[in-house]
């Protein structure tokens, strides 16, 4: 299995819409500031449903918001 | 600090200043001048759940009043997979601890040895819970 993490624009994209606070997208989606803090900081990883629920308030695809950075393989380096 | 991280350290708060003492004091026996010696753990056990259930409160209306407008939602979804965590853990603990109150010592054990190891499975049950929780909340702080 191919190892990798999944990274965000959370905080770009809010910048883009106006400053937007952690607190009131949290508001728009109903998780907590904390929650979003956390998932901005790529310490947890949000559901599938939250994940398609940020990309809305942003009004954006989905693979706008989250990337899945692939690490490179070490056993098939030359 | 979020305020279910606070509840969390409340409660583990709880459980040492009134748990601490109670298996303390048990573990000393009865006083001489005890009119009741067989209640002595009875009355004990009654003082450390009174002693806990007044700090639960009283710092759970201080939580309450002192948390900030939006700090008491609803539990979300990441609260709720940490308390899935933490809660699977504890189990195991209690699980582990009444196989050995039910199971292993009824056959060399007898009546409050046997109530307090159950009481002990708990307490050691719910802190397991509380410092998953707290752990949890420290791990996936960003600010």
């Amino acid at each position: 299995m191919r190892q990798g993490s999944i990274s965000n624009r959370i905080r770009t994209l809010r910048f883009m819409n106006g400053e937007m606070s952690q607190a009131e997208l949290g508001q728009r989606i109903g998780l907590t500031r904390q929650t979003i803090a956390a998932i901005e900081a790529g310490k947890y990883s949000p559901s599938l449903e939250a994940a398609f629920r940020i990309a809305q308030v942003f009004n954006v695809p989905l693979g706008e918001v989250f990337q899945w950075d692939v690490k490179a393989d070490p056993s098939k380096a030359s | 600090m979020s305020y279910r991280e606070k509840l969390a350290w409340l409660s583990l708060l709880a459980m040492a200043l009134a748990y601490g003492p109670y298996f303390v004091l048990i573990t000393r026996g009865p006083l001489d001048w005890e009119p009741f010696p067989h209640l002595h753990p009875l009355g004990l056990f009654a003082l450390a759940s009174i002693v806990r259930t007044v700090i639960l409160g009283a710092g759970y209306l201080y939580l309450r009043l002192g948390a900030p407008r939006g700090e008491l939602s609803p539990l979300d979804e990441r609260d709720r997979a940490i308390e899935h965590r933490s809660l699977s853990a504890a189990y195991y603990v209690l699980m582990a601890g009444m196989i050995l109150v039910g199971c292993l010592m009824p056959f060399n054990s007898t009546g409050w040895t046997i109530v307090n190891a159950a009481i002990l499975s708990i307490v050691a049950a719910e802190v397991v819970h509380y410092t998953l929780v707290v752990a949890s909340y420290r791990l996936q702080a960003s600010s």
